[in-house]
Formats: structure tokens, C-alpha cells, sequence
């Protein structure tokens, strides 16, 4: 695994707070709410993936089924 | 890796012109509306005191404007002058649908639909009390589409750029 992901990870934080920010000047808080949803979603895709290949390298340490 | 990073610059500049596209739609909404009462002030002296035919008065009532605004009047003067059993609201259905540019938005259509089906219709007094009703409608018309261009533009603009740079984060 590289640093890249974390870098990635950051930056799709601070466009979807630039997104929300914007959204919400122009008064629609629902579709800031929205977006910050979709970002998170994302992230927690990417969050994911990592966390099955965290328990699978524990598996593999420990012997565990 | 060179051809990686021109094509998230190309990305970028593509979702930074799709805002600002979409901002210069409601820039441009205002303007055309202040544009469409001052020419249908300048309609209205021609009604009142010129009193010089309707084709001519259309065209002649753009004076010092330039855009879409200019060309729709010019195209509904040509209807009415080329085709002499056109009524004017045929004229400017027609002319609405000919001109493209125009960023109108249903309400003030509806409006000068309203406006052409008076025109030439009536006596002069009454043409002079429903251009005044049009003239006081299209000016809240205006002022609500000023409003919704101030909330909208930065929020488009900001939208278009994140938007490039997110889609350049998930695929790089």
C-alpha cells in the first residue's frame, strides 16, 4: 500500500468541503448535505477495501481460519 | 505519466467550462430581460407618439442594443412585414422559437405571449396600460432572476472546477 491513497483520501476531503461550502452559500443545504453523503460513500469504499486486506494480512499472521 | 497529467488537465479545463457555461446562462437571463424593456419602452413612445407601423416600430425599438435580444424584435418586424396575415403573436411565437441564443425561461415567454397577443389589437390608450402591466411584470421577473444569478453564479463556477478536480482525484 502506498501514501497514494491517503493523498487521495485528503484531497477528495477538501473538494467535498470546498462542494459543501459552495452549495450551501447558494442556499441548498439539502444538496450540500447530499454531496458530503456521496463523498463520504466514496471514501468509505476505498476504506473498505483496505480494511478486507488489514484482516486477511491478520489472518494470514496469526493462522487463524 | 506525462499522459496522465494532460489528461487530467483536460479534465479539469472541461468541468471549469461546463461552470462557467452554466453561470454565464444565468449572467445572461437578467440582461436579456432588461434588454426586452427597454425595448418595449422604447415600443411604447413609438406606439404613443409616432404612431408609425408595427413591423417598423419593432425594429426600429432596438436601438442601441446588440444580441439576441435585438435579433429576436429584428425576426418578429421581418414575420410581420414579409407575411402580412401572421398575427403579432403568431409573429412572436415564431420569432421566439427562430432566435436560439435566447436564455428565456418560461414565465417571461408567457409574458410576451401575453404582450404580443395585445399588440395592435386594441387603441392606443390600451396598448399604452398593457405594455405598463408587461413593463412592471418582466421587472420582478428581473428582479427574481438578479437574486437567483447572485446565489448561483459563484456556486456554478466553484461546482464546475471541484467538480473537474474530483473527477481527476477518483481516476488518477
Amino acid at each position: 500500500m502506498g501514501l497514494d491513497i491517503l493523498f487521495k483520501i485528503a484531497g477528495v476531503g477538501i473538494l467535498i468541503s470546498v462542494f459543501h461550502t459552495a452549495l450551501k452559500q447558494a442556499g441548498k443545504e439539502d444538496m450540500a448535505h447530499l454531496c458530503t453523503l456521496a463523498g463520504f460513500a466514496m471514501v468509505l469504499l476505498w476504506v473498505v477495501q483496505l480494511l478486507g486486506r488489514l484482516f486477511t494480512t491478520v489472518q494470514d499472521v496469526f493462522k487463524l481460519f | 505519466m506525462w499522459l496522465k497529467i494532460l489528461g487530467s488537465l483536460m479534465v479539469v479545463t472541461a468541468g471549469a467550462c461546463i461552470g462557467f457555461s452554466l453561470a454565464a446562462h444565468y449572467t445572461e437571463r437578467p440582461r436579456q430581460i432588461r434588454q426586452i424593456i427597454s425595448c418595449l419602452t422604447a415600443l411604447k413612445s413609438h406606439i404613443n407618439y409616432t404612431a408609425i407601423p408595427l413591423p417598423e416600430a419593432l425594429s426600429l425599438c432596438t436601438g442601441g442594443i446588440t444580441g439576441p435580444v435585438t435579433e429576436m424584435f429584428h425576426n418578429m418586424a421581418t414575420l410581420l412585414s414579409n407575411n402580412g396575415r401572421l398575427t403579432p403573436q403568431e409573429a412572436m411565437s415564431q420569432a421566439l422559437r427562430q432566435t436560439k441564443k435566447l436564455v428565456l425561461n418560461k414565465p417571461e415567454r408567457e409574458i410576451l405571449a401575453v404582450f404580443s397577443a395585445n399588440l395592435g389589437g386594441m387603441n392606443r390608450e390600451e396598448q399604452h396600460k398593457s405594455l405598463d402591466m408587461v413593463h412592471e411584470q418582466l421587472s420582478r421577473i428581473q428582479y427574481d432572476a438578479e437574486k437567483l444569478c447572485e446565489q448561483n453564479v459563484r456556486m456554478y463556477r466553484y461546482l464546475g472546477v471541484c467538480g473537474g478536480l474530483a473527477v481527476v482525484i477518483v481516476l488518477f
